[in-house]
């Protein structure tokens, strides 16, 4: 254990240019610590893959909008075609044009989160057991209640999660993140996955309503991309052309 | 269309191994040479899909290449790039197993002007098994580890970016999440086979 930190420490430190001859040369003597190592460099290089990867993605959305509402003039003389045609041409690219230009000046996060928030009706997805305090002040919508009674030493994924609910509907979108990334680092450290499908996809909702199309797109995609996701076919509906224009304005 | 500046073939090579506004030079490559290489996809029965699917992956292998100083000036980015696609469009259509048909047609695509990439081919199935396995583990590890090893920010930016107490917090994280991911690693057949080579 303290040699796999040593290992990480000396992992780091080389990544920053610094060299310790005490670790290298136990890397050449101990071909246990020397196979360690090889794992901890291939970790590095697949974040760095992933990393790359995620950046190229982001830019060819980038390159999709610009192509989308610039309309490129053609250059090219229209030989044959009429100019009644012509003209009704032009008029139905200048309309295209101006939907285009309008989707993009209103469009913003805060207004796919107007347009994909909804609800969470508890006991929906999850069985009806006894309902606790919290259980019963979220059925009955009383938010204030299910803050109240939510108790952080006797919390689990579930009391976070409605906590993280009414927080979201009081429009208290940082309390909400933090509760949803509570459960989430839960089920990251224990491997399993109680309200893990729940909290991702309303930890990406939050983001939206924060105006953070960043943070929401990266979850939202992974959703659209595991169909045994609870939230797969509410994803799948979403216009990800427009998640990808407010990522291009929010970037610019 | 914005045009994300112009670039020499020497120029691009440069600002990718220097990391100079490197979203720039993924613009600039998108800008000249996307319809080039997706009408090939085209050509040998892709999809749109298939060819945006095909260019990116191209893109990551090209920067992958040029950052680890592997890229060899033989020939033009755009042959290169070339090469590269259609290589994965190959491998992609070996795997979905579709008609020797189409295979032939593609063998007869190959016969043109192409860059000696089958090294670099041959490193692309470890690099999306890699890259798969970060996509396994949970997003705030994957978003600690991007964020330190990928962004090169410090623990004490990481904290301002994370909803995390302090910097000791995000060490411990950062700690256990590299463990999760190596461990990953060392739980996946294919490249514990490709380490147990290395090993020999």
């Amino acid at each position: 254990m303290e040699q796999h930190q040593a290992l990480i420490d000396h992992l780091d430190k080389s990544l920053q240019g610094e060299s310790s001859p005490e670790m290298e040369q136990l890397l050449s003597n101990d071909p246990e610590a020397a196979r360690e190592w090889n794992y901890l460099l291939l970790a590095v290089d697949a974040i760095q893959e992933a990393g790359l990867q995620q950046q190229v993605a982001t830019i060819k959305e980038e390159w999709k909008i610009q192509q989308a509402i610039v309309v490129k003039p053609t250059g090219g003389i229209v030989r044959r075609m009429s100019r009644n045609i012509a003209k009704i041409a032009a008029i139905l690219v200048l309309v295209a044009g101006g939907a285009a230009f309008y989707k993009y000046a209103t469009i913003s996060s805060g207004s796919l989160y107007n347009k994909y928030y909804s609800s969470y009706e508890l006991g929906t997805s999850r069985g009806a057991g006894d309902e606790n305090a919290v259980e019963k002040a979220y059925h009955t919508r009383d938010w204030n209640a299910v803050l109240s009674g939510f108790n952080a030493s006797k919390r689990d994924n579930k009391m976070d999660f409605l906590a993280g609910m009414a927080d979201l509907e009081l429009k208290k979108y940082d309390d909400a993140i933090e509760h949803f990334e509570q459960v989430m680092a839960v089920n990251a450290q224990s491997g399993s996955d109680y309200f893990q499908d729940e909290a991702q996809y309303y930890l990406a909702i939050s983001w939206l309503a924060k105006n953070k199309v960043n943070e929401a797109l990266p979850i939202l995609e992974k959703i659209r991309a595991n169909k045994d996701h609870l939230f797969h076919d509410k994803v799948a509906k979403m216009s990800f052309l427009d998640l990808r224009l407010v990522q291009y304005k929010e970037n610019k | 269309m914005k045009v994300a500046g112009k670039y020499s073939d020497a120029e691009l090579l440069a600002a990718i191994r220097e990391e100079q506004d490197l979203n720039k030079a993924i613009l600039y490559l998108y800008q000249q040479y996307a319809a080039s290489t997706s009408s090939f996809i085209f050509q040998y029965g892709g999809s749109e899909q298939d060819a945006d699917d095909v260019f990116q992956e191209t893109v990551i292998s090209f920067i992958d290449v040029v950052k680890k100083g592997k890229y060899r000036m033989e020939a033009s980015i755009k042959t290169f790039l070339v090469s590269v696609a259609r290589n994965i469009w190959f491998n992609e259509l070996k795997k979905r197993e579709r008609s020797d048909h189409r295979e032939k047609l593609f063998e007869r695509g190959r016969d043109q002007e192409e860059a000696d990439i089958s090294w670099q081919i041959s490193d692309l199935e470890k690099r999306r098994q890699l890259r798969d396995l970060v996509h396994q583990l949970g997003e705030p590890c994957k978003k600690i580890l991007l964020l330190y090893y990928y962004e090169d920010l410090s623990m004490k930016e990481i904290v301002e970016h994370l909803p995390y107490e302090n910097e000791q917090v995000v060490r411990n994280k950062k700690y256990k999440c590299l463990q999760s991911l190596t461990g990953l690693i060392k739980g996946s057949p294919a490249i514990a086979r490709q380490m147990g080579e290395v090993f020999k």
